[in-house]
């Protein structure tokens, strides 16, 4: 993510980030960007594979 | 002369015959909170008038035969995001210093009726996130063993609170490892209960579905006497489970002869590389393990950074939707670390949290599959002792991926157990990790390990 494409991301979420925060959070973003693409296996996931449910329903 | 550190269940030995009154321990606590407090910072409200008022209730209740348990007349210390009725309840937050609950959390309710005496509000990183921060209203909680190192988060007062014998035991919320860090680096023992065994209700919220309350204390005895009193169904609470609590102290006894436990190692030696003490102290407690009757054998899961990624995504996603709000209309008024890392969760898509959902399960069922011919789990509860509390980078938790937070994605009971100390005198720990509900388990083993060596003998001089 470039620092322009950060920039634009902060005006849709609506925060007001102060200037010297921006570039650390633009060096931070492959971080993010790891933690995005771990979230895929490779070859993608079956797609009938439902999320964790929580809150289970208690036994009849 | 009280001692300056007590377990919770010394005390309460000396309390129910009399041969320690509540009000003389409350006291004491109160002198050791004035001499050392102003460098350790855990307290952000003191209760010094509330305490001293309950301890001579505790008193008199004991005087007239009416001792309620190990909990009565103990003096204890409550996170800051344990909301207190009448009590400001901050999140250790400029966003909400001058928010006043009108009612005690589920919990503290629980605690109260136990018998134990409410201290006061410790020192939190922001919203159980944020931290340490040096921009906030009150600063960040010391650790006793060095107080120019980090006590671990986000339960920091609490860690450091019990550590250096200001109470007897605390309160503290684990969302990624929140409980077990602070116990690891301030050298106690810290229980993240299965999902849903404690119930959330009036406690701030960090991410609903990763948010686990829970002790922690000197010793795997207190956290049972805590966990007794903490645990429960609360109708109140949608993730709380509704299942009879077993009697947690009593299943301390019985030792762990025959217990088989999965040693993951390549969390430690490989995915987050911990140095060598820890590594050591980790190798020494799995033959102590072996040398009480228990098969240690090595299991390997999927990569830590996997597990952490699940958790990160879920964290994210779920504190920025609390947050969304004020972020937009009070920037600033967050803590640098708290509002940055918050900046990077509002750049996680929907998209990706329902694959963390999705990866969730699957993860969830690798465990259950790995445990199946195991009782307990054993790995790191940290990769190093405490660092210096000044080189805490803003990004560390993504930057290395957390030895804790996997349990959380699971839900499991986790807990972090004292194992050693370095040559410089700082504790190491290692974690231990149990099926869900099984926190008896957990707790039984971190007794027979705490029995069998050495190091609950230890104290920070302070």
């Amino acid at each position: 993510m470039t620092r322009a494409e950060l920039d634009a991301a902060l005006v849709r979420l609506g925060l007001n980030v102060p200037e010297k925060e921006r570039d650390e959070i633009a060096a931070a973003v492959p971080l993010l960007e790891d933690v995005q693409r771990r979230l895929r296996p490779p070859g993608g996931r079956d797609v009938a594979a439902e999320p964790a449910h929580v809150v289970r329903f208690p036994e009849a | 002369m009280v001692a300056d550190f007590l377990t919770i269940a010394e005390a309460a030995r000396l309390i129910e015959k009399r041969e320690l009154s509540p009000v003389e321990l409350v006291d004491s606590r109160l002198l050791r909170i004035a001499r050392l407090d102003g460098k350790l910072h855990t307290f952000i409200r003191l209760l010094a008038d509330e305490a001293r008022r309950d301890a001579r209730a505790a008193e008199a209740e004991i005087a007239a035969g009416k001792y309620r348990g190990p909990l009565h007349g103990i003096p204890i210390g409550l996170k800051d995001i344990y909301e207190t009725a009448g009590v400001a309840t901050t999140g250790h937050s400029k966003v909400m210093q001058d928010h006043v609950p009108k009612a005690d959390a589920y919990s503290v309710k629980k605690l109260r009726e136990a018998g134990a005496i409410i201290m006061g509000k410790l020192a939190t990183h922001e919203f159980a996130l944020g931290g340490p921060s040096f921009d906030l209203p009150w600063p960040p909680a010391r650790n006793p063993w060095d107080v120019s190192r980090f006590t671990g988060g986000s339960s920091s007062g609490t860690g450091a609170s019990v550590a250096a014998g200001l109470v007897l035991g605390g309160t503290g919320s684990d969302t990624g490892g929140s409980i077990r860090g602070p116990a690891a680096y301030c050298g106690l023992a810290g229980l993240k209960p299965t999902y849903g065994l404690i119930s959330r209700m009036g406690i701030l919220p960090l991410a609903f579905s990763l948010d686990h309350a829970g002790p922690l204390a000197w010793t795997a005895e207190d956290n049972a006497i805590m966990l007794q009193a903490m645990a429960g169904h609360d109708p109140a609470d949608p993730g709380s489970a509704n299942r009879p609590i077993p009697d947690y102290r009593g299943a301390l006894q019985g030792g762990v002869r025959g217990l088989r436990i999965g040693l993951v190692r390549h969390f430690y030696e490989h995915d987050n590389e911990a140095n060598a003490a820890t590594q050591a102290a980790i190798a020494a407690a799995a033959h102590t393990f072996e040398g009480l009757g228990c098969t240690v054998r090595e299991l390997t899961l999927s990569p830590l950074a996997d597990w952490a990624a699940c958790g990160m995504a879920i964290m994210q996603c779920e504190a920025y939707a609390i947050h969304e709000a004020n972020l937009r209309t009070r920037f600033t008024d967050y803590g640098e670390i708290f509002r940055d890392r918050m900046v990077l969760a509002g750049l996680v898509t929907g998209a990706d949290y329902v694959q963390a959902l999705r990866r969730r399960r699957e993860l969830v069922a690798e465990l259950d599959h790995a445990m199946a011919d195991l009782d307990l789990v054993m790995t790191a509860a940290a990769p190093s002792e405490a660092p210096k509390i000044d080189e805490v980078p803003k990004f560390g938790i993504l930057e290395r991926p957390s030895l804790t937070i996997a349990f959380n994605v699971t839900g499991s009971p986790a807990m972090s157990v004292c194992c050693g100390f370095t040559d410089g005198g700082l504790p190491l720990s290692f974690q231990i990790v149990g099926k869900r509900f099984a926190d008896a388990t957990v707790l039984r083993a971190a007794h027979a390990y705490e029995a069998a060596t050495p190091w609950r003998g230890r104290r920070p001089a302070l």
